[in-house]
């Protein structure tokens, strides 16, 4: 252990020489100081507050990545073409723990940076919350600078599915007749039915009843507003884009329900309001209805029509794991770095590595690609694709590619924190064992390998 | 030479070469516009960051904002809107001379990410980001654009002064408070104090207009004696003076007018100039704290005159705007007849006959010639649109309605005119009604006597429990002359005699 803490040691102090970590503190303070300044928001607390932790945090990220992108790359890269590297290996310590500890040394000095800087903009944005007029500081603690959990309804899959085979069941014997491109068509045309009829609300009609489990949290939601989150469909577009609709909540034929007022809502859109506390029931259980006064059918989607919001626990711990989170991925730049700098001379590893980083951001363009099962374009109104030999190499490249990719990619931190929403200590270790443990383990292990057999004692590069 | 002397006279010769440039720059400037080298205008009034921009850039402008608009678009479709003003501002800034940008993201605004929100002050605030994309940022880089100005114009016309947007109400309150604090509260808006203020409260107002709401109260001027008189505090006032201000733009730059363009701003005043007729007057009732709407019958000759200029100008829509400009002379002589102001509407009735000999006046009835029809006989027709073939209680109701009306406007707006013509109204309606029904079922379905019904309805508006506020029942007793209400007795019946007033006893 102590060869480890050494070099990560010595890799502290190599920052420090080359001015790397005051550079990178100071670019990182201006930005979360500058940037208020300079950006322009909706015009409310909500949004500016919402912007600025998307901007503050995004820049410290691409700042942080670029810096422990480059500083990997040199660090190794450089000291074994200065020829220290050829001092150090000499030394009684393994080359897994120089490279390890190397890697140890930038992921803790990304750790203080981001410390420092996170610390910054959580002081910047509570002290601004300070200077709000009460009902804006409410707005915000309750909507933004909070850590939101969320429940939905049960899923109806199982539902779906035996009702759909029931009727089709009773339809084929009556058409024996049919062709079997028909009989899927039918078959299809049975479950969306059977969907519609959980989805639709009629026009003048109240929908069905929507029950939401609150589970265990609703122990501790007692004298706590919650936030219904809704989105619906429409099949006939209205001149002023805009429907009216309103909701019912409460327990049926126990308790008076409350009752929102009729609000102007757009199709397509999520819609977020307050509604009471104190609707569920004693299981835990909100009942949620919509009355559609419409001319035509509004249609809720199973999967995030209606969503309830509720108070799972503070900002502090939760803007904490979202840095967590940031980490993860600055550990995972750092041994990309280190990798590449295993094998090839510093310009090259950094080149190398941007170029990678370049692919993972593009990732829109191979999942594109994926989905339309093609590289050579989709025509999306006749639905024709076109076809290329490449594509029986590609597609699949691009598939496990995107498994990986995504491994780093499902996690969304400062989108999380900008909207309130909550990031559990299980996402942020579901985050650490994928991309700490599984994909930086793996690309650190290649490194590690490469590292190992590589010969230092040959002419290197600029040397 | 000494290589510190060339240095220095290389320097001298750079910052010498710099002067000459700038000097000529204006000249060049001038040239390329004249002899057509350039499709757009250098900047002017940039500020440097966006000076730098678009010169640093160069042609990777065009690509940042493609990005930028693609991670709009992006946040858009998921209900992210904390961005959209910032990311606008960069799009136009790094495209500023390109229209059609500056014209997408306004109108994403004020309509597309308005009608997300279900809070309506939110959707104002969207409205104004778009308005103020235009308004302050657009037409400081494209002064000479008339698609700019139509769509400003149209965001005034239409989605604040339409009600096409359930918000709509919410618009024009806001929109009227703004302009409160530019014209003062609760009186009519005086332009000339704001074209030579002669105090610091009317210079810090005039500097307001000038600044925030970029309006040039000269302008104002001749566009109120031109088109008016209007009510500057709400939105159709604005939408005339951004489209005629964009006609001005045209006749200084005639050469870089399309016909079409300035039709469109031509159809901007006079379909505003009738939306200020039927709704172009403000009335504050106090006791709501709110602003409400009644017809601004001063307008009707000019708004005649544009529709008429329209009609000359626009061939391809003559006959759609001489349908619309009938119509007009149709409402505006029912109005006047409704205001009592039976001379005016005489004088419009013969002038739509003169105008339109050959259109009939009353709907669904082919024959009805302004030229046969009377002025009185006109004017209960229009009620009788609504009333006709309807059963006795609706008939009721809707004489109920004129009578509360008629009260209404004694109280709040305090037009004796109009509540008599309220009164008058009614009073045809209810004659109109009994002669339709005959004498065999009179017995069945008559309506009441007149007096019977309006002395119900006053005693509704008079009821301290569930009538009108207090404030309105006092002014209301003050104006009908009747005893105030501590001097009624228990009952809330309103004595039939009148009988002192409520004003205060003298000491």
């Amino acid at each position: 252990m102590q060869p480890l803490l050494a070099i990560a040691l010595l890799t502290w102090r190599a920052a420090f020489r080359f001015r790397l970590f005051i550079v990178v503190a100071v670019l990182l303070l201006l930005s979360v100081v500058g940037l208020p300044l300079l950006i322009k928001d909706d015009g409310t607390a909500r949004g500016f507050t919402q912007i600025l932790l998307t901007y503050t945090l995004g820049t410290i990220s691409v700042l942080l990545g670029l810096s422990t992108l480059w500083l990997a790359c040199g660090t190794l890269a450089r000291d074994i073409e200065e020829c220290q590297m050829q001092m150090v290996v000499v030394k009684p310590v393994a080359r897994w723990q120089i490279w390890l500890g190397k890697w140890l040394g930038i992921v803790s000095l990304d750790a203080a940076l981001l410390g420092l800087s996170g610390a910054c903009v959580f002081g910047l944005l509570e002290w601004r919350a300070t200077k709000l007029p009460p009902a804006q500081q409410k707005v915000l603690q309750n909507e933004v600078l909070v850590a939101r959990g969320s429940a939905r309804e049960r899923s109806f899959d199982k539902d779906i599915q035996t009702r759909t085979e029931e009727l089709f069941r009773a339809w084929l014997p009556k058409h024996q007749g049919a062709t079997k491109p028909e009989i899927e068509e039918v078959h299809k045309a049975i479950r969306e039915q059977v969907k519609a009829g959980l989805q639709v609300v009629l026009p003048g009609y109240s929908s069905r009843p929507w029950e939401i489990q609150l589970g265990s949290a609703s122990r501790s939601l007692r004298g706590q507003p919650l936030f219904l989150r809704v989105k619906f469909n429409v099949a006939d577009l209205s001149p002023s884009a805009t429907y009216y609709g309103f909701f019912r909540a409460g327990i049926p034929k126990k308790t008076q329900l409350w009752q929102s007022p009729v609000k102007s809502m757009s199709a397509d859109t999520f819609h977020e309001f307050e509604i009471p506390p104190d609707l569920f029931d004693d299981n835990g259980v909100l009942t949620i209805t919509c009355g559609n006064p419409n001319e035509t059918a509004l249609l809720f989607p199973l999967d995030d029509g209606v969503e309830v919001l509720y108070r799972q626990g503070g900002f502090a711990a939760n803007f904490i794991r979202g840095l967590g989170i940031i980490l993860c991925w600055m550990a995972l730049l750092a041994t990309v770095g280190l990798a590449s700098a295993s094998f090839l001379s510093f310009p090259v590893a950094a080149f190398f590595s941007l170029g990678l980083l370049g692919i993972v951001l593009s990732s829109g363009t191979m999942a594109g690609a994926v989905e339309e099962g093609t590289i050579t374009g989709y025509n999306a109104e006749t639905g024709q694709r076109g076809f290329s030999i490449f594509d029986l190499v590609v597609i699949p490249t691009f598939r496990a590619v995107l498994k990986v990719i995504h491994l780093a990619e499902d996690f969304s931190p400062v989108d999380s924190l900008s909207s309130g929403r909550s990031i559990s200590w299980t996402q942020l270790g579901l985050a650490f064992t994928q991309i700490v443990l599984l994909l930086s383990g793996v690309v650190g292990l290649i490194g590690i390998l490469i590292f190992n057999r590589r010969e230092m004692a040959t002419a290197q590069g600029t040397s | 030479m000494n290589r510190s002397l060339k240095k220095i006279l290389l320097g001298g010769l750079a910052v010498g070469l710099l002067l000459g440039v700038s000097f000529i720059q204006n000249s060049l400037n001038r040239d390329r516009d004249a002899l057509e080298l350039t499709r757009v205008e250098p900047l002017e009034n940039a500020p440097p960051v966006l000076a730098f921009t678009t010169v640093a850039l160069g042609g990777f402008r065009g690509l940042i904002s493609n990005i930028l608009w693609i991670r709009a678009m992006d946040l858009q479709d998921n209900d992210k809107y904390f961005e959209m003003s910032q990311l606008a501002d960069w799009i136009t800034k790094l495209e500023p001379h390109y229209v059609q940008v500056w014209l997408v993201q306004a109108w994403n605004m004020a309509y597309n990410i308005s009608v997300k929100f279900t809070d309506f002050s939110d959707r104002w605030r969207w409205v104004q980001r778009g308005i103020e994309l235009l308004r302050d940022e657009g037409l400081r880089y494209n002064k000479n654009e008339l698609l700019m100005y139509r769509e400003l114009a149209w965001f005034f016309q239409h989605k604040m002064g339409a009600n096409m947007d359930d918000a709509n109400m919410t618009y024009k309150q806001a929109w009227a408070n703004e302009m409160a604090s530019v014209f003062g509260k609760l009186r009519a808006p005086d332009l000339d104090e704001l074209i030579h203020p002669a105090n610091d409260d009317q210079r810090a107002r005039a500097a307001l207009l000038r600044d925030k709401y970029k309006m040039d109260p000269e302008f104002m001027k001749q566009v109120n004696e031109r088109y008016g008189p209007l009510e500057w505090r709400l939105p159709e006032a604005h939408a005339i003076y951004w489209a005629a201000l964009g006609l001005k733009a045209a006749s200084e730059n005639p050469s870089k007018v399309k016909s079409d363009d300035l039709i469109t701003l031509r159809r901007v005043i006079y379909q505003c100039m009738q939306m200020s007729f039927q709704r172009g007057r403000l009335v504050a009732n106090p006791f709501a704290k709110r602003f409400e709407f009644g017809p601004n019958l001063d307008i009707i000759p000019k708004t005649s005159e544009a529709y008429a200029q329209a009609a000359e100008d626009d061939k391809p829509n003559r006959d759609h705007i001489l349908r619309a400009y009938r119509n007009f002379l149709r409402d505006a002589v029912y109005f006047l007849y409704e205001y009592n102001r039976i001379a005016d509407a005489n004088r419009w009735y013969r002038f739509m006959a003169a105008k339109f000999p050959t259109d009939h006046v009353i709907d669904g009835d082919r024959d009805s010639l302004a030229s046969k029809v009377s002025l009185d006989d006109y004017a209960l027709s229009r009620i009788q649109e609504d009333i006709h073939d309807t059963p006795r209680d609706r008939i009721k109701g809707v004489i109920e309605g004129l009578l509360f009306n008629s009260y209404r406007s004694l109280a709040v707006d305090g037009e004796e005119e109009h509540a008599y013509g309220y009164k008058m109204l009614a009073k045809k309606a209810r004659e109109s009604y009994m002669s339709r029904i005959g004498s065999t079922r009179e017995e069945a379905i008559s309506l009441p006597p007149l007096n019977e019904i309006d002395q119900e309805v006053r005693s509704r508006i008079l009821d301290p429990k569930e009538g009108a506020p207090s404030e309105i029942r006092a002014i209301l007793r003050t104006r009908l002359n009747l005893p105030s209400e501590s001097a009624t007795p228990t009952t809330n019946a309103v004595p039939v005699e009148a009988g002192g007033t409520n004003a205060p006893a003298a000491p």
